[in-house]
């Protein structure tokens, strides 16, 4: 952190490649959800011309597969940087999901309803990242094999009956659906609407919140930076 | 002699207002005359071909058909001496049926559309083995489409086409919908049920009704109808889930390789799925479905080919599929629920900091 960003009272919360592979995240999902559903819902009117767009089903195919190895080479790296980098690997071990989130899960209930006095005191991600960071990883998985498996459908039928291809179309579409709800209706609060960060978290330009914050949200992380002289 | 010049005028002047009278009383020869040498059974012509024409018609043969009140050059009318010289020509249908004719002749834009026809092209190319008018509804014994005993009723018509499309014919009298043509079943379409009567193209031509991307259409006109379908105990969510399907969704949008109905069911040649011949019976699946997916294995004839998640029936699928819903359903409400309360306990951290 820079001598200006702590005059400024911000803490860097994303570094660069974390902020483009999020970059990428978005684009590519958004891609894949605009002409995933357009398949899905084709009989509706804006679907058929989201395909029409896209210079028909067959073109619909390739924008969705192209979008599909981008996405998933994105989390490949993903892997490999959180699991041997210098920044990843400390990142990865505070995303560890542990006892403390599921009672925290439950303080901030108790809390919320009104019968705890404190609200749950989370480090650099609470128990809401790291639903979000999980869920995200469990279904970008899940409905890349799913998805291979459509694709190959050829190689996928050397293997498997017709029927679990039948199967992994309804789980792919499915899949979809459920991370797109989760994405809009959680990542949409936490990220944008949510009073504290209105109308958004700019950490995922700029890379960095404010230190102010970071001591209401993510007070254990403020003390550990404070601690470590950072601010 | 005075009444009988008085009665002709008469009928003469009455004629000219009653259309289809007048020419009758002028210009025809008589029935009789023709029959001198037609009504003989024996009178029949050999061709250079070496088939043998047969030309013995009687007065009979009109009788009961549409034409019952027409005299032979009614519709020969390029015959205007007896024995004729030449051959008369083929009969010219249009001289009678176009539109505002005299005559009173049933006219509909069929003539037009037969003209536009793979048939009519054909004949306006010079294929004398075309066919014309006369070659479907018959020459003499023309009767009406409902008349059973009609070569165009529908339980005779795909007879009709067989005399030229023979090999169609024998593949369609052995699909179920011939044999249940045979049985006198009405529902089911015999060759104009798929094809059109006077609007019949070539199966490459896009107007076609049998046109790749328009098969599935003509298919489900019949068998998405659950009154129809009903009577023979067969399923209509054939039609849906084809359409639901990755080849239906890529059908309607215009896509010519994908399958459609008869890819897989057959053509002229479609048997139920128990009959071994079937081209969908689970031992021949792998073969069908290996037309397009080369290496295809009994793998592709393993679980239910039309399926419909929405359905008990289903099986895995449908418990899957069921599972997925509440489980976006759930996860919806547990979403919106949490984020109510947590602006709720948020608005009272706020309160209580102040």
């Amino acid at each position: 952190m820079s001598r200006a960003d702590l005059e400024a009272g911000q803490v860097i919360r994303m570094s660069l490649l974390f902020r483009v592979q999020h970059l990428l995240l978005t684009v590519l999902l958004t891609v894949l959800a605009v002409t995933g559903f357009a398949l899905m819902y084709h009989e509706n009117s804006l679907a058929q011309w989201i395909i029409r767009l896209e210079g028909g089903v067959h073109n619909r195919g390739i924008v969705h597969r192209v979008a599909a190895v981008l996405m998933m080479a994105n989390l490949v790296y993903h892997v490999f940087y959180m699991l041997f980098s210098r920044e990843g690997k400390p990142e990865l071990r505070q995303l560890l999901i542990g006892r403390q989130d599921i009672d925290d899960f439950f303080q901030s209930l108790r809390y919320n309803i009104g019968t705890a006095k404190e609200y749950p005191r989370f480090g650099k991600y609470g128990y809401k990242e790291k639903f979000q960071y999980w869920g995200a990883s469990a279904g970008i998985i899940l409905i890349s094999f799913t998805g291979i498996m459509l694709w190959a459908e050829g190689f996928s039928m050397v293997f498997f009956p017709k029927v679990v291809l039948d199967l992994a179309i309804v789980i792919h579409g499915y899949q979809g659906l459920l991370a797109f709800v989760i994405l809009f209706l959680w990542h949409l609060y936490n990220v944008h609407l949510h009073p504290s960060v209105f109308p958004m978290n700019p950490s995922w330009i700029t890379g960095k919140v404010s230190s102010e914050w970071m001591r209401e949200e993510h007070p254990l992380e403020y003390e550990k930076l404070k601690r470590e002289g950072h601010l | 002699m005075r009444k009988f010049a008085f009665a002709a005028v008469l009928f003469f002047l009455g004629g000219a207002f009653l259309p289809g009278i007048a020419r009758d009383a002028s210009a025809s020869i008589s029935l009789e005359k023709c029959t001198l040498c037609h009504g003989k059974p024996e009178f029949r012509k050999l061709l250079v071909g070496g088939s043998i024409r047969d030309l013995f018609v009687t007065g009979d043969m009109l009788e009961g058909s549409v034409h019952s009140k027409k005299g032979c050059t009614d519709c020969h009318f390029d015959v205007s001496e007896i024995p004729h010289r030449e051959r008369p020509r083929r009969v010219t249908c249009t001289h009678c049926h176009f539109k505002g004719n005299k005559e009173g002749a049933p006219q509909s834009d069929n003539v037009l559309a037969y003209f536009d026809s793979a048939h009519g092209k054909a004949i306006a190319k010079g294929n004398t083995k075309a066919p014309l008018c006369q070659d479907c509804h018959g020459s003499h014994a023309i009767l009406k489409v409902k008349d059973p005993a009609s070569k165009v009723a529908r339980g005779k018509v795909a007879e009709t086409c067989g005399k030229c499309h023979m090999e169609i014919y024998a593949q369609y009298k052995g699909s179920i919908h011939g044999t249940a043509l045979a049985k006198g079943i009405a529902e089911v379409p015999s060759c104009t049920g798929c094809h059109g009567e006077h609007r019949i193209y070539a199966h490459n031509d896009p107007k076609s009704t049998i046109y790749s991307t328009h098969v599935s259409e003509q298919c489900s006109k019949c068998h998405s109808s659950i009154s129809i379908m009903g009577k023979f105990g067969i399923e209509t969510e054939q039609v849906a889930t084809y359409k639901e399907s990755f080849h239906g969704v890529a059908n309607q949008f215009g896509s010519r390789t994908v399958a459609n109905c008869s890819s897989c069911h057959g053509v002229h040649d479609i048997r139920p799925p128990d009959d071994p011949l079937s081209m969908v019976n689970p031992k021949n699946v792998p073969k069908t479905c290996g037309k397009c997916h080369p290496g295809a294995n009994p793998n592709f004839a393993i679980g239910k080919i039309h399926v419909d998640a929405k359905k008990k029936e289903s099986g895995i699928i449908y418990w899957t599929a069921t599972f997925f819903k509440w489980l976006t359903i759930g996860t919806m409400l547990a979403l919106v629920a949490h984020i109510f309360l947590d602006m709720y306990g948020r608005t009272r951290r706020l309160r209580g900091e102040r």
